[in-house]
């Protein structure tokens, strides 16, 4: 349960956040760059040791490990890299390669679209109902505070389809298909937004299914088997990754009324408790993007995500002198949480009390 | 007229096109990333992308002087006088420097010679972590600071501390042609051990009879100012002159040249001045693009002084989180009002929504 907190203790907990962020800024340098190019180096290794198996070999085992390297490389590269890139985590370095302006991603969501629906959207308007469309995407229903139709009795099934094709839910996101259908955006409007998406995603089919096996020749339909596994198998883990980063119990949704004109200190506290961590090694973070430190991130959304670990026991510390909760858990512990939710809510709401208020 | 004369545009209009053609590929399929590493990992001067330079020697000049000899993959050539924009990593960020190119072009290679300023990042990056061996990246060559194309028939090469760079290169340049009649260089240094080129001088004067050197050392005589140099200089109303060096002493010596300013070629090497208007009132922000000038009132980011002046940008969250706002500042000093922390560098990324200027500056809107 969470303390309400007066005016003049909500500002010095956004200060001492404050301070933390500028903590980071001075320290920045050197390592962060070394951290992501080090990523960055075994990201291309494995994606060129992975093409080379699948492309070469002919027996099972060399295409379980191609298909292996190269899933594990497509999630460096839109995890830790693209999706922190992207953020302008780097931009500082001045280094053109790790340019979030100019980056583009693995996979099917266009970048520039990206950036404009997750960078400013939803990091600006975190869990404010109706105006972040990250809650439950349009689609599900992940709290009881959104209201219940019948489509939401089959939401269980189209999860487990979504965590499949997740490239291809994070890019159709940027067309709002839910506001047409509604009525409230027009065809050609949608079409406008279709149009990046469906040309970033034909060049990525092309890319997987034509290119690469057209250059393995009579191996070619075994390249293309492993480069859709490899995206499933990338598709699953962010899906499985965000899905817990947001949508466990506990994590709270916002009206916008409560929210207009929030100090900065209220705005970190949304942040904090409308998102959730998933705890892990170090491995188990940068293979996340360290989006298991969706608290942090969500804090300091620009802030190099290899300083996270450290600064979430601070963080944390932080939340407790305050009387605020901190959601975080075991991965496990977190997945069955979002599958409690996802089912719950596709029955309509008993009548029980909204809880966290 | 022979079949492979006829053929040959249209074998290179075919290269060209299949060239274009592969680079489009790679990029839609995004693989001009993978290949830029591979290229990096592998030979990393050999790097398309950018024009890069191995460096092959490091020489002392003075004690606080360096020269850098460099060979870059290719060189677009460049005229005695001219700068090169060179950038190196410090600390994992790329900082840009402009440095005048003190090899003659017909030198093989390219030669930067570079004075360690006392907090200066990159010139002390390079002095004591840029080795034989290593790589930096070059910009393309720059700058008026040129002889006209017929040398004038008498000349001042007039410098002062590292402002002898480009001078040299001119020098050089003249004695690689046999040009140098009725040559009169003029170095002021802060003293003996500060001499530039001091040898290399020496040696030019007595090879060359229509070289006059002079050295000015401020130690041993009263400041440069514009009578010391009519003094040193007695027919320097009828001379060209080429004038690089410290602001101050550039300040000291103009006032010389009352009456035939028309003569007086400079080059001014410094840094950006610092802050001016601590206020954030009245400041002058060059939009580089469109050519515009704003005047700041003071009361807002410089989003909303933008955005007041009638500039339409793209913003997001005008709070500083979603980076919808960047914009590469050219120069200037800008203050960040979350953090107060204060950006200087030039090429520097900034958030317009949470900035406020703190210098003239130079935006690249
Ligand atoms: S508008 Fe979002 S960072 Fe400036």
């Amino acid at each position: 349960m969470n303390r309400t907190l007066p005016p003049h203790e909500i500002d010095a907990f956004g200060r001492e956040l404050d301070a933390l962020r500028q903590e980071v800024l001075d320290q920045r340098g050197q390592r962060d760059v070394d951290h992501i190019r080090s990523v960055v180096r075994t990201m291309r290794y494995a994606e060129a040791a992975g093409r080379l198996l699948l492309h070469v070999g002919i027996d099972p085992a060399t295409f379980a490990l191609g298909t292996g390297a190269l899933g594990l490389a497509k999630i460096l590269e839109n995890m830790e890299i693209g999706h922190n890139v992207m953020h302008g985590q780097y931009d500082w370095t001045h280094d053109p390669e790790l340019d979030g302006e100019s980056y583009d991603w693995d996979m099917a969501c266009a970048a520039h679209q990206w950036r404009e629906y997750h960078n400013f959207e939803h990091h600006t308007f975190t869990n404010i109902l109706g105006r972040d469309r990250d809650v439950g995407y349009g689609f599900l229903r992940v709290t009881s505070e959104q209201p219940w139709n019948p489509a939401h009795i089959i939401q269980p099934f189209v999860v487990v389809g979504l965590a499949f094709l997740f490239q291809w839910g994070i890019g159709a996101h940027a067309l709002r298909l839910d506001e047409t259908i509604a009525g409230r955006q027009s065809v050609a409007e949608l079409w406008t937004r279709a149009r990046p998406f469906l040309a970033k995603g034909a060049r990525q089919l092309f890319k997987d299914y034509v290119f690469f096996p057209g250059l393995a020749l009579v191996n070619a339909p075994r390249v293309a088997l492993g480069n859709f596994i490899a995206n499933g198998i990338r598709n699953v883990w962010a899906f499985a990754v965000i899905f817990c980063g947001h949508f466990p119990e506990g994590v709270r949704m916002y009206h916008e009324q409560e929210t207009r004109d929030e100090p900065r200190g209220a705005w970190y506290l949304r942040q904090i408790h409308g998102s959730a961590n998933i705890e892990g090694g170090r491995l188990f973070h940068v293979l996340s993007g360290h989006l298991s430190h969706q608290i942090e991130h969500h804090l300091f959304p620009d802030l190099p995500a290899c300083r996270y670990p450290e600064l979430a026991p601070r963080v944390r510390a932080i939340c407790e002198r305050y009387g605020q909760s901190y959601n975080t858990g075991r991965f496990r512990a977190q997945l069955t949480s979002v599958a409690r939710q996802i089912l719950e809510n596709a029955l309509p709401s008993r009548a029980r009390p909204a809880r966290m208020h | 007229m022979s079949t492979l004369a006829t053929n040959a545009p249209h074998v290179a209009r075919t290269a060209s096109f299949a060239l274009r053609t592969t680079q489009r590929l790679s990029r839609a399929l995004l693989l001009d990333r993978s290949f830029r590493f591979w290229v990096d990992e592998l030979a990393p001067v050999a790097s398309r992308a950018e024009l890069r330079a191995r460096v092959l020697s490091v020489v002392d000049v003075t004690h606080d002087v360096k020269t850098f000899v460099l060979a870059p993959r290719v060189w677009p050539g460049h005229l005695p006088g001219q700068w090169v924009p060179v950038e190196v990593e410090v600390g994992g960020i790329r900082l840009r420097r402009c440095y005048s190119i003190s090899s003659p072009p017909n030198d093989p290679h390219v030669e930067l010679t570079v004075k360690r300023i006392p907090g200066g990042r990159v010139s002390n990056w390079m002095h004591t972590h840029l080795h034989a061996g290593d790589f930096v990246r070059l910009g393309a060559p720059s700058g008026d600071f040129v002889l006209p194309e017929t040398k004038p028939t008498k000349l001042l090469l007039l410098s002062g501390g590292s402002g002898a760079t480009p001078l040299i290169a001119i020098l050089r340049d003249l004695a690689h042609r046999r040009a140098l009649e009725d040559v009169t260089y003029l170095h002021a240094a802060r003293s003996r051990r500060d001499v530039l080129f001091a040898s290399e001088l020496a040696r030019l004067s007595s090879l060359h009879p229509g070289l006059r050197v002079v050295l000015h050392l401020d130690d041993a005589s009263p400041r440069l100012d514009a009578t010391q140099l009519w003094v040193l200089v007695p027919d320097l109303a009828h001379r060209e002159t080429f004038l690089c060096g410290p602001t101050g002493m550039m300040d000291a010596v103009a006032p010389a040249f009352l009456g035939f300013e028309g003569r007086l070629h400079h080059e001014r090497f410094v840094a950006a001045k610092p802050a001016a208007a601590a206020s954030g009132a009245g400041a002058r922000i060059h939009l580089g693009r469109s050519k515009r000038t704003i005047t700041t009132t003071g009361r807002g980011t410089l989003l909303d002084e933008l955005e007041q002046a009638g500039e339409r940008l793209e913003y997001g969250c005008r709070m500083g989180i979603c980076n919808t706002c960047r914009c590469a500042k050219r120069s200037g000093v800008v203050e960040n009002v979350l953090t107060g922390a204060i950006s200087n560098e030039p090429d520097d990324d900034i958030r317009l929504c949470v900035s406020v200027a703190r210098s003239d500056l130079t935006l690249a809107l």
